[in-house]
């Protein structure tokens, strides 16, 4: 749960870092792109985490639901971030403020679902 | 999302069309690669799950997710034809099983991307049909000599 909270509350510093850039006409920039990979990060420990939990403690959650939106989340912000090389134009801020809303609402399912993670 | 840009890079003239994934197109191909990544692993998540329910229902959320997939692709490869096909067909199915499942709830007894006009989805899946067709329309228009759309 605590994990899920640090998620969404860097999920909304990078969407709205990201959103400022859409205001101001601005590609993505390497440094938002470290950002990405520090929620990326914690999204790693998370699913180790809630893998660990899965084994030990048997919740009563469907594994398949759980896995599907950890391995789901995994990839939006890599693919954000690949295509902030290949745009760069502001659009490319817009794809990653998307990335980072989805990565936050999903989160947010994932807690609705279990709240252990 | 009317303006194009603001000195940005312009987008490079093939066959008088523009690309349909470059510039703000990019933006409509995400919002389509999330919509087809949560309708499909849903929609797979049920029929492993609760087929037996409602097998209609998942069965037509399955489709759904795989026209979003397909949309996703031809918008990113600029498949011009391909595209203008997926993104017609999910306006039609979004119209029709959302009309249906609001005339006939019993035949929908769990909600498909599509039921009630995306409600589920905060009416994406109605409103990204129109930009999609927008888009596709703005993109292939200028330049006489561009008459073909070789897909």
């Amino acid at each position: 749960m605590p994990l899920a909270l640090l998620v969404v509350a860097l999920c909304a510093v990078l969407g709205g870092w990201a959103a400022w850039f859409v205001v101001r006409d601005r590609a993505v920039v390497l440094r938002q792109l470290w950002g990405a990979a520090v929620v990326e990060g914690v999204l790693v420990v998370q699913a180790v985490v809630a893998g660990w939990l899965a084994v030990s403690d048997a919740p009563p959650v469907d594994g398949v639901l759980l896995w599907g939106y950890v391995a789901t989340q995994a990839v939006i912000l890599p693919v954000a971030a690949a295509w902030a090389f290949a745009e760069r134009t502001r659009w490319s801020s817009v794809v990653l403020l998307v990335a980072a809303l989805t990565v936050a609402f999903l989160e947010y399912r994932l807690l609705q679902i279990w709240g252990a993670v | 999302m009317t303006q194009d840009d603001g000195g940005a890079v312009r987008p490079t003239v093939t066959r008088g069309t523009r690309p349909t994934g470059a510039g703000a197109g990019r933006v409509l191909v995400a919002v389509y690669g999330v919509l087809a990544l949560a309708a499909t692993v849903r929609a797979g998540y049920q029929i492993v799950r609760h087929f037996d329910e409602a097998p209609v229902a998942y069965t037509l959320s399955l489709v759904a997710g795989l026209v979003y997939v397909l949309a996703t692709v031809a918008l990113a490869r600029d498949w011009r034809r391909v595209a203008w096909v997926a993104v017609t067909v999910e306006l039609v199915g979004v119209l029709t099983v959302g009309t249906l499942s609001l005339a006939d709830a019993a035949a929908f007894p769990d909600a498909t991307v599509w039921s009630g006009y995306g409600q589920g989805y905060g009416y994406v899946p109605l409103v990204l049909p129109f930009v999609g067709l927008w888009w596709l329309w703005r993109t292939g228009r200028p330049s006489p000599a561009a008459a073909d759309d070789l897909g």
